[in-house]
């Protein structure tokens, strides 16, 4: 996670004035004085680790810093709890494994317990992902809103599982998906918040040349041809394979060096596996660079992003994949399958290359390495793309607006006056 | 808006419906039996989406007829409608419903066609405030406008007619009807707002007022 160190001063909307440009932070301080006096309770499974954690760390202060009044308390539970919710996980992104009835009555145990613990009585409450979903059940007298936060993929669930899970979602007044492919039939108003990258943490933030440098000179890469680049976990949906194959066959034509990168996840036991297999792949050939960390350092991450000419992220099947938002970011020119949540990224030759096979990413390598000027173009666009779309600041607004629009539900145009 | 002119600007909370198309016969439906607000966001908001990148389309509908059906001989006259000659959602839905049923007589091959990227319905909550951002004469207007947020330059020259039901934006409506001033406004209305993304075309008024500023004080 970026933000380990309990020392780090984390960015103010000042900061982020920089970046985004002041018109988009005063129009948030005037949404927020249009909120007035509201606060939020976000309540998940994790303090670190993952996505969510990571994007509350920094959401949460920024919603304080505009005045309203934000809280983060985390539920609390065992291996026992742990175990039945990752099991629940996958089999809600459409495993076949199924959670027992059992099993069932022990995760509400579980949610019951914390609603004992967790005082609910701010004016929205977010509940993130399924492990918390079902507090809401011990909070029927409320008075408040409450809106279930989902990041994860619910488009093919495993249907007894969500039958068990459906009817608490159903109580909220409302819900969030990441995209509308990820949505299911629900009964109750859902709205659309994009995942986002902060653009000042070190994963993200502006590096130096110097340090861009020796970073690849650190792990032995050589820069002097163009750097086509994936991160990613190696996982067989992320394709390592086929970006190899990929790689090759652009090699017949244009001169590069290939850099895989990936983190291996405590809890996968698949990654190591799977690196072997891409390992094999990639042979004794001097061209290409494979790199397994446990866990990887954000800002040589960030590094590798900067110093690459090419980003690619051919996965198979996806969820957001915010590494492509990360490589636009940087102004990267990024090659993307069109799976998941990538094509709201990548507007196929506009702001990058939507690619469908490994004879596409091939051609797509080519193509930009051949067109630096076009590559440049997708590029630019494609951080404009993301500086509108997939940054903090415009969860932030989402957040904001959410709260006005809860308090009016029949209305679809809302004027706000002072 | 008489007198000063003070700033708006706007913000949309995307919804999602759980409705989506995968063949022409379904996008007619949902055009029909969908909310104003859903057309809203599917055309207007297109131009919001334009700021990011020029894009060929100005519309959700013709893009997905492109990009989800090949059909791009339809993409083009939905792309054609000049969606700033309607001050009514129910008339650019209307038209919007001839297009696709015309293009059905002409290729009717076209409907049997079924795309495996849906196109999915929006519905959107639109928000309208004002800034603290207030123009008394020409010359603090030019000095605000590249201050003002994208939205606002959006909201100001494409949105509002909506709900002014006028056929010109904002900026040319003070300028004429406040600064008395009808050729300069002239000038704003003519600009073909097909040729611009956002920030290009704050950059067109800012040139226009600029160049008629200089123009008044050589005589």
């Amino acid at each position: 996670m970026n933000n380990s160190d309990p020392d780090k001063k984390l960015p103010s909307l000042l900061d982020y004035r920089e970046v985004v440009g002041p018109d988009i932070i005063e129009e948030l301080a005037i949404l927020a004085s249009h909120v007035g006096r509201k606060s939020i309770k976000m309540v998940n499974s994790t303090a670190v680790g993952g996505g969510v954690a990571e994007m509350l760390h920094r959401i949460v202060p920024l919603l304080n810093e505009l005045g309203i009044q934000t809280e983060w308390q985390v539920i609390k539970g065992d291996d026992v709890f742990f175990e039945i919710t990752k099991k629940m996980h996958n089999s809600l992104q459409g495993s076949e494994e199924t959670i027992s009835e059992r099993a069932f009555r022990t995760y509400l145990s579980y949610n019951e317990a914390n609603s004992k613990e967790i005082e609910a009585d701010q004016d929205l409450i977010v509940i993130h992902d399924p492990q918390p979903a079902a507090l809401i059940a011990w909070n029927q007298k409320r008075k408040n809103k409450w809106v279930w936060r989902c990041h994860i993929d619910l488009s093919h669930p495993n249907q007894k599982t969500w039958n068990l899970l459906k009817p608490y979602v159903e109580n909220y007044d409302a819900a969030i998906f990441s995209s509308p492919l990820f949505s299911p039939q629900l009964s109750i108003p859902q709205y659309r918040f994009y995942p986002a990258i902060d653009p000042l943490d070190d994963k993200n933030k502006q590096l130096e040349k110097h340090y861009v440098r020796s970073v690849f000179k650190k792990y032995g890469i050589p820069r002097d041809k163009p750097i086509v680049t994936q991160i990613s976990r190696y996982d067989p949906w992320k394709d390592p394979v086929g970006v190899i194959k990929a790689f090759r066959l652009a090699r017949k034509h244009v001169e590069c060096r290939l850099l895989l990168v990936g983190d291996k996840a405590a809890d996968d036991p698949e990654s190591d596996e799977v690196f072997e297999k891409v390992r094999a792949e990639a042979g004794d050939d001097p061209e290409i660079h494979t790199l397994l960390f446990s866990p990887s350092i954000p800002t040589e991450i960030n590094a590798f992003q900067r110093g690459s000419d090419i980003v690619l992220q051919k996965s198979l099947r996806e969820g957001f994949a915010l590494t492509v938002s990360e490589a636009l970011w940087k102004k990267r020119p990024v090659i993307g399958a069109a799976v998941g949540g990538i094509p709201a990224q990548v507007i196929d030759g506009y702001t990058g290359l939507l690619v469908y096979s490994v004879e596409g990413a091939n051609l797509g390598i080519r193509q930009l390495l051949n067109q630096p000027d076009f590559a440049k173009t997708l590029a630019e666009n494609g951080h404009q793309r993301v500086k509108d779309e997939f940054l903090i600041t415009k969860n932030v607004k989402r957040y904001l607006l959410l709260l006005l629009a809860l308090e009016r539900p029949d209305k679809q145009t809302i004027f706000l006056s002072s | 808006m008489g007198g000063v002119f003070q700033f708006r600007s706007c913000a949309s909370l995307e919804q999602l419906t759980g409705r989506k198309a995968t063949t022409l016969e379904e996008l007619l439906s949902l055009i029909r039996t969908c909310s104003e607000s859903s057309i809203f966001y599917h055309t207007f908001s297109a131009f919001l989406k334009m700021r990011q990148v020029k894009r060929p389309h100005n519309s959700d509908f013709a893009a997905w007829a492109s990009t989800g059906l090949n059909e791009k001989a339809l993409a083009e006259k939905m792309t054609a409608i000049e969606l700033l000659e309607f001050n009514t959602i129910g008339e650019l839905r209307k038209r919007l419903i001839e297009i696709i049923e015309a293009y059905r007589e002409e290729k009717p091959g076209a409907f049997k066609k079924t795309s495996d990227e849906p196109f999915f319905l929006y519905d959107v909550k639109r928000f309208v405030y004002l800034t603290d951002k207030f123009a008394y004469d020409l010359g603090s207007f030019i000095e605000l406008l590249p201050t003002i947020s994208m939205y606002s330059v959006y909201y100001h020259f494409i949105e509002s007619r909506l709900e002014t039901g006028m056929r010109a934006d904002d900026f040319s409506v003070w300028i004429e009807d406040t600064l008395n001033l009808p050729d300069l406004a002239q000038k704003i209305r003519a600009i073909d707002i097909y040729a611009y993304d956002l920030e290009g075309l704050r950059h067109h008024i800012i040139q226009i007022l600029d160049e008629y500023r200089k123009t008044r004080r050589d005589h």
